[in-house]
């Protein structure tokens, strides 16, 4: 009984942590993105609410809050606000099964800083990856817009081709590791004492590319496409629901999905690694606390590449990107699974 | 001669380390931590150059004119010439230079003593494109666009521009840059001024 008390407790700080970190560092990274942005333009980008905007996203908010709740004509109102609810929420659950650290002890409780460490982690994210082309399509077809229909339509077929191509590159990785709990995979990175985007590199490369497709970050923002399409599927919703899209899309499944390449490729929360030697750890005077901070930077890290990349390249073609996708990143994820399993229990173990 | 503008096409080995990204990247990221080039609009403000084609202006009469063509209209149609007021002739040729003739209100009035002068001058800048074709057809040098830009008004009165507003942007315009060399913006280090010295403060808002 008190274990279960106890259980309940824990369990309820976690998600109240996760939330709060995932929603509130979601909001300000909408502050971080423009900055980045506005530097690389040589442009200073908000300044004016707040020390250097730092307030600007709390004025984003208060004003997407107030604006009219508009409805287009004809749509269908149930899809239209379903749409929302399926974007938001798989996009959230991501976080469920990510570890940010590795075991502690609170008061005598043993804690894992991972909301469920579920032995099925890595099905789960890619599961909830693909819920997020219903929301999309859900969202274009609710719209009765032309614009919202085909941003939705390039969506869906980006997101699938690239969930075929993101699940083929974590699977080098899980093979390595020989299981699916995403605690474990870093669990196992670290007593191998290697991360394995030194045996990976082909299956990360093309993680981060569909992690860009999927997340709909340029140079495959083609079901955005201002110049074409206005802003794709989000084009008829106003207010906090056209704000919500993008925060889910560009902001919580970026930070999702670097988390989950941390975890397979970068090690989790483990230092820095020199491949079969071992771990060095520049940050040992934080103590317990380092681990969880090698984890937070790493996924900044990845995120702030992420934005380097988006403010750097151009669009390609809608034909391009599946192309790309299926003739090119496929083939090579499998032969890349097929190496590691062929080479992995010969010279592994 | 044939001069070939592609470049040549990726090798392999540079396809595989990602070259083409690798450029990008290094010059978004050279650029991302150098100075901002921005000014603050509304808290830092540029002086245009001088040919710049803001608002209109009356000069007025300081000694300065065009001769002869000046003392040549002043007789043709006895104008009364008064040392601070405007050197306007009420010749219409502006009206008949303006693509948008409706724009202009201009009438003279007849002194007691026999001479004319300008009394009413409107100017709808509503319709105005800001072509400037009265000011190339103004032969006593009176109209002229000056740098004010900041033209926007809370209703569509305050944007007419009538003789007394336009006689006022004469004088601060002879002011602060009627000696002025024309330069083209590239080379004009004027540009760097703030904006903040000009008298005026226009259009007057009426609540």
């Amino acid at each position: 009984m008190e274990g279960l008390v106890i259980w309940l407790i824990v369990t309820f700080v976690k998600i109240l942590v996760i939330l709060g970190i995932v929603l509130g560092v979601g909001a300000y990274l909408t502050l971080v993105e423009r900055k980045v942005a506005a530097h690389i333009q040589r442009r200073p980008g908000p300044m004016v609410v707040g020390w250097h905007g730092l307030l600007q996203p709390l004025a984003d908010g208060l004003k997407l809050l107030t604006k009219e709740d508009l409805f287009p004509r004809y749509g269908n109102r149930f899809l239209y606000n379903l749409a929302l609810v399926l974007a938001l929420v798989p996009a959230t659950l991501v976080f469920a099964v990510i570890p940010f650290g590795p075991e502690f002890e609170v008061f005598g409780v043993k804690v894992k800083p991972i909301l469920t460490d579920v032995n099925i982690g890595l099905l789960l994210v890619f599961a909830l990856g693909s819920m997020a082309v219903f929301a999309i399509a859900l969202a274009g077809w609710a719209s009765n817009s032309k614009y919202a229909l085909i941003g939705s339509m390039r969506k869906a077929g980006i997101v699938i081709s690239y969930e075929v191509v993101i699940t083929f590159a974590a699977m080098g990785p899980l093979i390595l590791a020989g299981t699916l709990s995403t605690y474990h995979i870093v669990q196992s990175q670290i007593e191998q004492g290697l991360w394995y985007v030194w045996l990976q590199p082909i299956a990360f490369v093309v993680y981060m590319f569909a992690m860009l497709a999927e997340t709909g970050r340029v140079p495959f923002d083609i079901q955005e496409a201002e110049a074409e399409l206005v802003t794709g599927f989000t084009v008829e919703y106003g207010g906090m629901k056209f704000g919500l899209f993008p925060l889910v899309e560009w902001y919580i499944e970026v930070l999702s999905l670097s988390a989950i390449a941390v975890v397979l490729f970068l090690g989790g929360w483990s230092p820095i690694n020199i491949p079969f030697l071992g771990f060095v750890d520049p940050l040992f005077f934080l103590g317990p606390l380092s681990p969880f901070i090698w984890f937070i930077l790493k996924v900044s890290l990845l995120f702030l590449f992420v934005l380097w990349l988006h403010w750097t390249l151009p669009r390609y073609r809608i034909d391009q990107i599946t192309e790309t996708a299926w003739k090119v990143m496929l083939p090579l994820t499998l032969l890349n699974i097929l190496l590691t399993a062929i080479l992995a229990p010969i010279l592994w173990r | 001669m044939v001069k070939r503008v592609f470049e040549k096409p990726l090798s392999w080995i540079e396809r595989i380390i990602f070259l083409d990204f690798i450029r990008g990247l290094s010059i978004t990221i050279r650029q991302a931590f150098r100075k901002t080039i921005t000014t603050h609009y509304p808290y830092e403000k540029l002086t245009p150059p001088k040919r710049f084609r803001g608002f209109f202006g009356h000069k007025v009469v300081d000694g300065k004119e065009p001769q002869p063509a000046f003392d040549e209209w002043v007789e043709r149609f006895k104008i009364k010439v008064e040392h601070g007021k405007s050197r306007c002739v009420v010749c219409m040729l502006c009206k008949r230079a303006c693509p948008v003739p409706q724009l202009f209100e201009i009438e003279g009035e007849k002194l007691p003593d026999g001479r004319r002068r300008v009394s009413v001058f409107n100017m709808n800048m509503m319709l105005c494109t800001f072509c400037g074709f009265c000011v190339d057809a103004c032969p006593v040098d009176c109209l002229f666009q000056s740098d004010i830009h900041e033209t926007a008004s809370y209703t569509r009165k305050d944007s007419v521009l009538d003789l007394e507003v336009l006689e006022r942007i004469g004088r601060d315009w002879q002011r602060r840059r009627e000696e002025e060399p024309d330069r083209i913006w590239i080379d004009d280090h004027q540009r760097q001024r703030l904006w903040h010295e000009n008298h005026l403060q226009l259009p007057e808002v009426k609540q």
